[in-house]
């Protein structure tokens, strides 16, 4: 007879405890990992409340004024930065403006049209023009695109002057001598210049998400009879919708902080307005770089509380994209 | 042709002398070691600096100098992280919001580098033809720039130039964005000179480095380099700015001649701004902080009839603390060799670069200034650099008491002198005289240039070209020039006859026909669909009539 082996009762046998503790070398890893990781998260933390504790007594001094007023004069005791923001959210609107269609469809282009030799070339080409020194862009603009963008300028004011976006005071359009100087320095100007800083950026989100579109699906949209525009339409821009937004998002970002190609082109002045086509304007990112060599100290802390505002909005810009990014997760227009 | 002559002898002396000295330099090279010293601050006199860093890079001496205005290179200085500053004006102690402009308690000196004339560059055409003798009042400039006068066709300009006309466009005056010391001077100049102008506009009384921008067409710009690129751009006709006289010479581009107390039009040429400049009263007090800072009030209204009122100095700011921590023996070496170097052989070029050399006074108070490099360190050698053996052009050896720049100064062409000419000569640089005269068809009030054919200015254009080598040298009054002026002006006028502006339409069409046009679309769009509507509403209701 046989039987069973008896379970002895001074041995406890119970299943081995599972920890989700990392040990020895893992926890190493684990913990070397996450200060890592902790470190970008203390460096953003340290240069926002840096910024913060700078603008202090700045904003302590002007108040709400700082908002509003428009010119910045430290030898009058006037300092504000309407006139500077509406100036960087105009030039960041008119190089999105330009950026983003250029974005799109060379993305498009590139992932969809383009035969495979050509591809290659394309894709180093584009990231080669985010390689471009901002200075260059700056010197590009300048000598290179300036006068032909005043003339677009001519023509746009000529045409499409009663937008108020488009117009442009204290010149005539239909003047036999053009008054070209008004036209040149512009928001316009620098916005074009910037556009090119923020495309590549741009461009490379948006081809990193249309090249993950799902092969399967799409050969189905082609194999139901779709042209290749049709499955595009259908399947790679819903699926890359997130991508989309988000590239046109961090290069909005891009687009709010770009300070030398601006600081170049751009004839400072300080006014709020919208007449992008017009000369002059300013922009944080340039008022701050122009005016940091001489600042004193308590020009030093108006020029960083400018810079603490300009922090928050390219934080705000940054965090709704990636909102936006994850409600609509790539690919969720195509799983129906 | 005697007087070209000696001035050729006395340029080959001038450069053996500064062969020489080079020549003498690398002995003491060899004895002492230098180190890199670097600095920043005005833009005013950046170009002369440069050239001054190139010529003593060959003896071993590292200069590294940035521009980026007055104001910087005094608060660079002042944060101890530049070896020396260069600046138009002193240390202000304390600026207009009450903030300290002072060198935060670190020792120093002023040093007098290099003279000049602060200049007013325009670009102004005709037809095609840029204008390049363009005469201005000291008062008409001040009106330029605080928005008073908008117009090139304002009567106090064409009374500064005799009756000649300018065509109707806007002036836009290009200003400095960025702290700058040549604001300062232009400033101090305006509020010396014409408060009732400058006060009402600025909003209270005295300089500032930043100039006050109110809207208007006003462009600003940032450093001297970018105001004259912005004049000499495209989109420069209409423009004026203030720099530094080397900044249009070196562009080729024309320089404003400043009416002067004396009733003449003035070119900031090294000679007049040397004249002026005999006026200028330095400070001497030793002891004070200011010691040789410059009090120019006699300069603006000095008598001459050469003199260029708008003349300064530039300064240089050097470290003379014992325990200054930037400082150490080689760059206190560096720093004294290179100011001997450019306050004797370095200033024979500050004629050509658009500067004026310094005169005897001011050289012998820099060797002063100098020796305190020494008295904070016994390890400088400044042995054999004292001012006999000086290669400086204002003065030589034998009669230190003589300035020799003003003394052969040239006086004035006739036609300069208010209510005469204009001369037809051209300003800031002297390649092309009289090129505004050229060709001319006759009040037709178009371009009509015949491709610089000299018509009536070619006898001027020879005889500058004689002495084109040397841009900042102002052709003396020859009698060719005057005499050929009648010609120029009675030409000139013809073009400028009546420059009136044709308006493409009057101011209240434009808005009306606007709406008229809106309306006219949209009818166009919605009356045939109305027209529709009607007639299938009629239909249905003639139906109903039938049975």
């Amino acid at each position: 007879m046989t039987s069973l082996p008896l379970q002895d009762a001074s041995t406890d046998v119970r299943p081995r405890t599972i920890s989700r503790k990392a040990t020895g070398v893992d926890a190493v890893f684990v913990h070397s990992i996450r200060v890592v990781g902790a470190t970008v998260l203390v460096i953003t933390g340290g240069v926002g409340v840096f910024l913060g504790w700078q603008a202090l007594p700045t904003l302590r001094r002007y108040g709400w004024s700082f908002f509003t007023e428009a010119s910045w004069q430290p030898e009058a005791d006037v300092v504000g930065i309407a006139a500077v923001l509406t100036g960087t959210v105009c030039v960041a609107l008119v190089a999105m403006s330009i950026a983003f269609p250029l974005a799109l469809s060379t993305a498009l282009y590139i992932s969809e049209y383009a035969p495979a030799r050509i591809k290659s070339i394309l894709v180093s080409m584009v990231d080669l023009m985010a390689a471009v020194p901002s200075i260059i862009w700056g010197l590009w603009g300048y000598f290179l695109i300036m006068p032909h963008a005043a003339d677009l300028s001519v023509w746009l004011d000529r045409n499409f002057g009663w937008i108020p976006f488009f117009d442009v005071h204290d010149a005539d359009p239909n003047a036999a001598a053009i008054d070209i100087s008004r036209y040149s320095f512009s928001m316009f100007c620098a916005g074009i210049a910037v556009a090119m800083m923020v495309l590549p950026m741009s461009c490379a989100v948006m081809r990193q998400v249309f090249s993950q579109t799902p092969p399967g699906e799409k050969e189905a949209a082609l194999a139901l009879g779709a042209t290749r525009w049709g499955m595009i339409r259908s399947v790679v821009l819903p699926f890359g919708r997130g991508g989309i937004i988000g590239g046109a998002m961090l290069g909005m970002g891009r687009a709010l902080g770009e300070t030398i190609a601006v600081l170049l082109i751009l004839s400072p002045s300080f006014e709020v307005k919208g007449r992008v086509l017009e000369i002059g304007g300013n922009t944080v990112s340039s008022l701050i770089a122009g005016r940091f060599g001489d600042a004193s100290k308590s020009q030093l802390s108006a020029l960083l509380a400018a810079g603490f505002v300009l922090f928050l909005i390219t934080l705000l810009v940054n965090t709704v994209a990636a909102m936006i990014v994850n409600r609509s997760r790539s690919g969720a227009g195509t799983e129906i | 042709m005697i007087a070209r002559a000696s001035r050729t002898l006395r340029a080959v002396v001038t450069f053996l002398m500064a062969l020489g000295c080079i020549a003498a330099l690398p002995g003491a090279a060899s004895a002492t070691v230098y180190a890199q010293i670097e600095g920043t601050g005005s833009t005013w006199s950046e170009l002369i600096v440069q050239q001054w860093i190139a010529d003593v890079d060959a003896n071993g001496m590292k200069v590294v100098y940035t521009g980026g205005g007055s104001t910087k290179g005094r608060k660079d200085f002042a944060q101890g992280s530049t070896d020396f500053a260069i600046s138009e004006i002193p240390y202000q102690g304390v600026d207009e919001q009450g903030q300290a402009d002072t060198s935060n308690g670190r020792d120093f000196a002023y040093l007098p580098i290099v003279a000049g004339g602060t200049a007013f560059t325009y670009q102004l055409k005709i037809g095609n033809e840029l204008v390049r003798n363009l005469r201005l009042s000291g008062e008409t400039i001040a009106k330029i720039f605080t928005d008073k006068i908008t117009n090139w066709n304002d009567p106090a300009i064409t009374k500064d130039n005799n009756g000649r006309k300018f065509p109707s466009l806007p002036i836009k005056p290009v200003v400095r964005s960025d702290g700058s010391g040549t604001t300062a001077q232009f400033t101090t100049w305006m509020d010396h000179e014409y408060p009732s102008i400058w006060r009402p506009y600025f909003g209270q009384s005295g300089l500032t480095s930043y100039y006050p921008k109110h809207g208007g067409l006003m462009i600003s710009q940032a450093g001297s380099d970018q105001v004259m690129n912005t004049i000499k751009g495209y989109a420069g006709n209409g423009t004026i700015g203030y720099v530094e006289y080397s900044y249009p010479v070196n562009a080729d581009y024309p320089v404003v001649k400043v009416l002067n107390k004396a009733g003449y039009f003035v070119e900031p040429t090294q000679y007049n701004t040397a004249v002026a400049l005999t006026k200028a009263k330095i400070n001497q007090d030793k002891n004070s902080q200011m010691y040789l800072t410059q009090i120019l009030d006699g300069v603006y209204t000095n008598p001459d009839p050469r003199a260029y009122p708008i003349s300064s100095y530039s300064y240089m700011i050097i470290p003379t603390g014992k325990d200054d921590p930037r400082m150490t023996t080689a760059k206190r070496q560096t720093l004294a060799d290179f100011l001997y170097y450019s306050l004797c052989s370095g200033q024979t070029k500050a004629g050509p670069y658009g500067y004026s050399p310094l005169p005897l006074n001011l050289v012998q108070a820099g060797f002063d200034q100098i020796a305190k490099l020494k008295k904070a360190d016994s390890a400088v050698d400044l042995t054999d650099r004292d001012v006999r053996s000086c290669n400086n052009p204002t003065f030589d050896g034998k009669n230190l008491n003589h300035n020799v720049l003003a003394d052969i100064a040239p006086q004035p062409a006739a036609c300069d002198k208010i209510g005469e000419g204009p001369c037809g000569t051209a300003t800031g640089t002297s390649t092309d005289g009289g090129g505004e005269g050229d060709g001319t068809t006759g009040g037709s009030g178009t371009t009509g240039t015949t491709g610089g054919t000299g018509g009536t200015g070619g006898t001027g254009g020879t005889a500058d070209g004689g002495t084109g080598s040397a841009p900042g040298a102002i052709d003396p009054a020859t009698g060719a020039v005057v005499g050929g002026d009648p010609g120029t002006t009675t030409s000139g006028d013809a073009i400028y006859a009546s420059p009136t502006e044709l308006v493409a339409e009057r101011t209240g069409d434009k808005s009306a026909f606007g709406w008229l046009a809106v309306l006219e679309l949209l009818a166009l769009i919605l009356l045939p669909g109305f027209f529709v509507i009607a007639l299938r509403r009629r239909r249905p209701s003639g139906h109903g009539g039938r049975p």
